[in-house]
């Protein structure tokens, strides 16, 4: 009967630490989701903030043409696909404060060169 | 590099199993048996080397833009970046394939009432650039307007459109210089076919601004809070010399060619696209047009606004347009001096128009877009004292047609314009237009 009770005891213990250890950690990453749509010749969201450690979800769609997504600085380039041909994803985990631009990385029109946006990375909660 | 890379490891492989098979058959036995510790050592080496080879492959395909799929992902992080998934090579790809040079073709036809239809390919419009660096990029723009150029009257044009460096300093400030769209209007910067309904541009964009609007000049250019976008150039100003009363200012384009720089035009625009779906727009020109007339003088000034908004499958766009001429009145004198006849240069042109459109079918993969257009757009609209205007060239139109995109990038246009003046004595052509227009 002693034993029983010790095994169940134990086997309770072992479950609550289970809990504890599998529980996502105050330390682990935010994670945002962005839905960015393309149209010549602009980006829309053209600047997004978040605090550093935060995993963004980039939702790419365009409004009309492929453009392309680049994040200057990284190798990461790709293709948005056409108006009505679904979306990329992209994620970008923020660990270290900074500016990074992203442009369009495909010739999309004569006004192709206006087509950027930033990633702002805060130390702090970035203000509404 | 890749296939040289590749190359190198299988002759590498081959060289190293046909050692491994040497020493094997050395050490097999008399018989001429391979021993299976051998085979399976040569199948680990495989193993190994195919694994080598499929990283190399990864290595150099992130290097490119990668064809993401619908709902394809892709991580990266600051100084480090993973694959992103590509799709199957047997799967046929929704994406275009582009070649270093891009550009877009205008094919149409046109029925003017009472008169004989015409072919004419309107526009043949190529576009390059080149990143020196990051920070350094060149665009150009040529195009060769219908189809043939070959000095005589009637014949086509053609014309580098633009040809600048541009020179990145950050998101709110950047310059550029060279052979640059003059930012005014919707349309002078946006007129790939797709992106238009109409198989021509909208009167207004004609008659009252002058697309393509384009000439030599520098500026700067950006985009500052979370969504305002601006540029500011100064560029060769117009010469008011050959500004004319039906056409407005599209003669008066320099072009780049030789521009005349006594003095300096000044424009800007200013965009703002905060709202899902709207952008908003202002824009104005401003320069000393009179150098062939130095003594008079001619100031030209352009204000314009513009919307577009799109929610769902509705969508609106308008644009009003004025001009101003200061020293019209001298104007028509010099040039009836020197011509016999008098120009009948308004000292005011104006224009705008609206432009409501639908697309029925908008889940569908090959989508079709209705639309009605009113414009309105008078070259005489205030005249100088003592010049009468010219009321054939008070004009406004209904523009009635259909877009028909077999691909995003691609169009198939029909349109009906309606056109009437307010004489008594000169009456509008009517006219229907069938375009196929596209993007590369």
């Amino acid at each position: 009967m002693a034993r029983t009770r010790l095994v169940r005891r134990s086997s309770l213990v072992g479950a609550v630490l289970l809990v504890i250890l599998a529980a996502p950690s105050g330390s682990s990453q935010d994670r945002r989701v962005i839905r960015l749509t393309a149209e010549r010749f602009t980006f829309s969201p053209s600047q997004v903030k978040v605090t550093r450690g935060t995993v963004i979800e980039f939702r790419l769609r365009s409004e009309d043409t492929n453009h392309g997504f680049r994040i200057v600085g990284s190798d990461e380039n790709l293709i948005i696909p056409k108006r009505g041909r679904g979306e990329a994803t992209v994620i970008f985990k923020a660990d270290t404060p900074g500016r990074y631009t992203f442009e369009c990385s495909k010739m999309c029109g004569a006004g192709h060169s206006f087509m950027r946006g930033e990633i702002i990375v805060q130390d702090q909660e970035p203000q509404p | 590099m890749l296939f040289l890379t590749a190359f190198l490891i299988a002759m590498l492989a081959t060289g190293r199993l046909a050692a491994q098979s040497a020493t094997a058959a050395s050490d097999a036995p008399a018989q001429g048996q391979v021993s299976p510790s051998s085979v399976e050592e040569l199948e680990r080496r495989l193993r190994e080397l195919a694994a080598r080879v499929k990283e190399l492959e990864s290595a150099d395909e992130s290097k490119a833009p990668q064809e993401t799929a619908a709902d394809g992902k892709s991580t990266v992080a600051p100084g480090e970046v993973a694959e992103a998934p590509t799709p199957p090579r047997e799967q046929p790809s929704d994406v275009s394939q582009t070649g270093p040079i891009s550009g877009y073709m205008d094919f149409h036809l046109n029925r003017p009432e009472h008169q004989d239809p015409q072919l004419d390919f309107h526009r043949f419009v190529l576009l390059f650039n080149h990143s020196f660096t990051d920070r350094i990029r060149f665009i150009g723009e040529l195009e060769l307007e219908h189809a043939l150029v070959e000095g005589l009257e009637e014949s086509g044009e053609l014309e580098l459109e633009q040809a600048y460096l541009d020179f990145r300093v950050n998101r709110a400030f950047n310059l550029r210089a060279g052979v640059l769209l003059t930012p005014v209007g919707i349309i002078n910067e946006r007129h790939e076919p797709p992106s238009f309904h109409g198989v021509e541009r909208p009167f207004v964009d004609t008659f009252i601004i002058p697309t393509t609007w384009f000439d030599a000049g520098a500026g700067i250019h950006g985009t500052f809070g979370a969504a305002w976008h601006y540029r500011a150039y100064v560029m060769a100003p117009l010469d008011a010399t050959r500004i004319t009363a039906e056409e407005g200012l599209a003669e008066a384009r320099q072009k780049g060619f030789l521009s005349n720089v006594r003095n300096i035009a000044t424009t800007a625009r200013l965009e703002y696209g905060g709202l899902p779906g709207l952008t908003l727009g202002t824009s104005f020109w401003r320069g000393e047009s009179g150098f062939n007339f130095p003594r008079e003088g001619a100031r030209v000034g352009v204000v314009e606004f513009d919307g577009r908004y799109h929610t769902g499958p509705f969508a609106i766009r308008g644009e009003f347009a004025q001009i101003f001429i200061d020293g019209a009145e001298g104007l028509n004198d010099l040039l009836q001096r020197s011509t016999g006849v008098n120009a009948n240069i308004a000292e005011q042109m104006r224009g705008f128009y609206i432009e409501p459109s639908w697309r029925p079918l908008p889940k569908l993969p090959f989508d079709t877009a209705l639309f009605v257009r009113y414009e309105n757009f008078d070259t005489q609209f205030r005249m100088p004292p003592g010049v009468l205007p010219l009321k054939q060239f008070d004009r406004a139109a209904w523009v009635v047609g259909a877009s028909y995109f077999p691909d995003p990038d691609i169009a198939l246009k029909i349109d009906y314009s309606v056109i009437r003046n307010q004489s008594s004595l000169f009456s509008s052509v009517d006219s229907l237009n069938v375009g196929l227009g596209w993007w590369f």
